[in-house]
C-alpha cells in the first residue's frame, strides 16, 4: 500500500502512513485497563472465544507458536503450558506498552521459560521463513494498515503444514442482533470506556474499526489470495466474532 | 547499560527488512544487521524489531561486522 494512499481509522479516513501512529495512541491509552475492559465489554465471553481458538490451534509439546498482537498475553499463557519445555512461544506486538503489560503479567505467573517477547510489525515479521507451527492473531488484524501484506508475512514464517488462526470481530448473522449490537457498541461502549479507562475516544475507535473490518467471506478470500489453503471460518456469538483458519501448503 | 537477550530468541530473529541474521552487540544493547545496515535497539530486555525505531549504522561499523 502506498503510504500516501488513504486508509480507514475507524470511520475516519487517514493517510496510510498515519494509521499505525493513531492505533498506537489508542493502545498506549488503554494498555493498563485492557484486561478489565475486555471482561466488562464482552461480559467475560472473550474468554470463551479465546478458549475455542486454543482448541483449534491444536498445539502440541515441542511446537513453535507465534502470537501476533498478543498484547496482554492471554493466548500466550495457555500456549506456554501446551508446548512445554521443548517448545517456544513468541509473543509479538507492535505496541511496547501492551507488550510490557503482557510480559509483567506472564512473569508474575511464573511463565517465562519458553516465552519470548518481541516488538514487531505484523506486516514485516522479523523471523526466518518456515519457523512456526502455529500463528495466532486475536483482535489484532483489524488494526493492521495493510492486511494483505501482513497475511503474506505470516504465511512466509509458517512452516509448511502450519496453521494461521485469526480471531476477530466480524459481521453478526441476523439483523436483529446487528441492531442490538450497534446500539451497544456506539452508545454503551464509549461510556464504559470513559468511566473505566478514562478514554471514550479509544472505545469509539474500537466500535468503528469493527464495522470497517472485512466480513467473514471477504477475510476468507483475502487469506486464500495470500496463499493459504483449506481456509474456513467458525462464527461465534452469532457472528459478532469469527475464527478464521488457514493452512500453509 | 547493557541488556541481555535470550539465546533462543536471538536464534529465531532476523532483520525484518533484509531477512538476514543479526549480530548481537552487547555493549550497545543492539541487534545489528550488516546486510541492511540497521541496528535495532533492545529496550527493557525486549528487542524492538521495527524499521522506524532502528538506527542506521556507519560505514565503519558495517566493516566491523562484515
Amino acid at each position: 500500500m502506498d503510504q500516501d494512499e488513504y486508509t480507514h481509522f475507524g470511520f475516519q479516513k487517514v493517510k496510510a502512513s498515519e494509521k499505525a501512529h493513531k492505533v498506537a495512541e489508542v493502545f498506549h491509552s488503554v494498555a493498563g485497563k485492557y484486561d478489565l475492559m475486555n471482561d466488562l465489554m464482552s461480559g467475560g465471553i472473550h474468554r470463551l472465544w479465546k478458549l475455542f481458538t486454543i482448541e483449534m490451534a491444536a498445539v502440541r509439546p515441542g511446537h513453535a507458536v507465534l502470537d501476533i498482537a498478543g498484547g496482554t498475553g492471554d493466548l500466550a499463557a495457555k500456549f506456554s503450558r501446551l508446548v512445554g519445555p521443548q517448545g517456544t512461544v513468541v509473543l509479538a506486538d507492535i505496541n511496547n506498552a501492551m507488550l510490557r503489560v503482557g510480559r509483567d503479567k506472564l512473569l508474575d505467573r511464573g511463565l517465562s521459560q519458553n516465552l519470548e517477547f518481541v516488538q514487531a510489525d505484523a506486516q514485516y515479521l522479523p523471523f526466518p521463513d518456515n519457523t512456526f507451527d502455529c500463528i495466532t492473531i486475536a483482535f489484532g488484524l483489524r488494526n493492521v494498515t495493510d492486511k494483505d501484506l501482513a497475511l503474506r508475512s505470516m504465511l512466509r514464517v509458517l512452516k509448511p503444514g502450519g496453521r494461521l488462526l485469526v480471531l476477530e470481530f466480524s459481521k453478526p448473522r441476523s439483523s436483529v442482533l446487528e441492531k442490538a449490537y450497534d446500539l451497544y457498541s456506539f452508545r454503551v461502549l464509549p461510556v464504559m470506556g470513559r468511566l473505566v479507562a478514562g478514554d471514550a475516544d479509544s472505545y469509539r475507535y474500537l466500535a468503528e474499526s469493527i464495522r470497517m473490518h472485512p466480513d467473514q467471506d471477504t477475510l476468507k478470500h483475502m487469506m486464500e489470495d495470500a496463499g493459504f489453503v483449506q481456509c474456513q471460518y467458525h462464527n461465534m456469538t452469532g457472528g459478532i466474532v469469527a475464527l478464521h483458519k488457514g493452512i500453509k501448503a | 547499560m547493557s541488556e541481555t537477550i535470550d539465546k533462543k530468541l536471538l536464534a529465531i530473529l532476523v532483520c525484518p527488512v533484509s531477512k538476514a541474521p543479526l549480530v548481537y552487540d552487547r555493549d550497545n544493547s543492539e541487534l545489528v544487521c550488516p546486510a541492511s545496515g540497521l541496528a535495532y535497539p533492545i529496550r527493557d530486555g525486549i528487542p524492538v524489531m521495527l524499521e522506524s525505531e532502528a538506527r542506521q549504522i556507519s560505514l565503519e561499523e558495517k566493516e566491523k561486522y562484515s
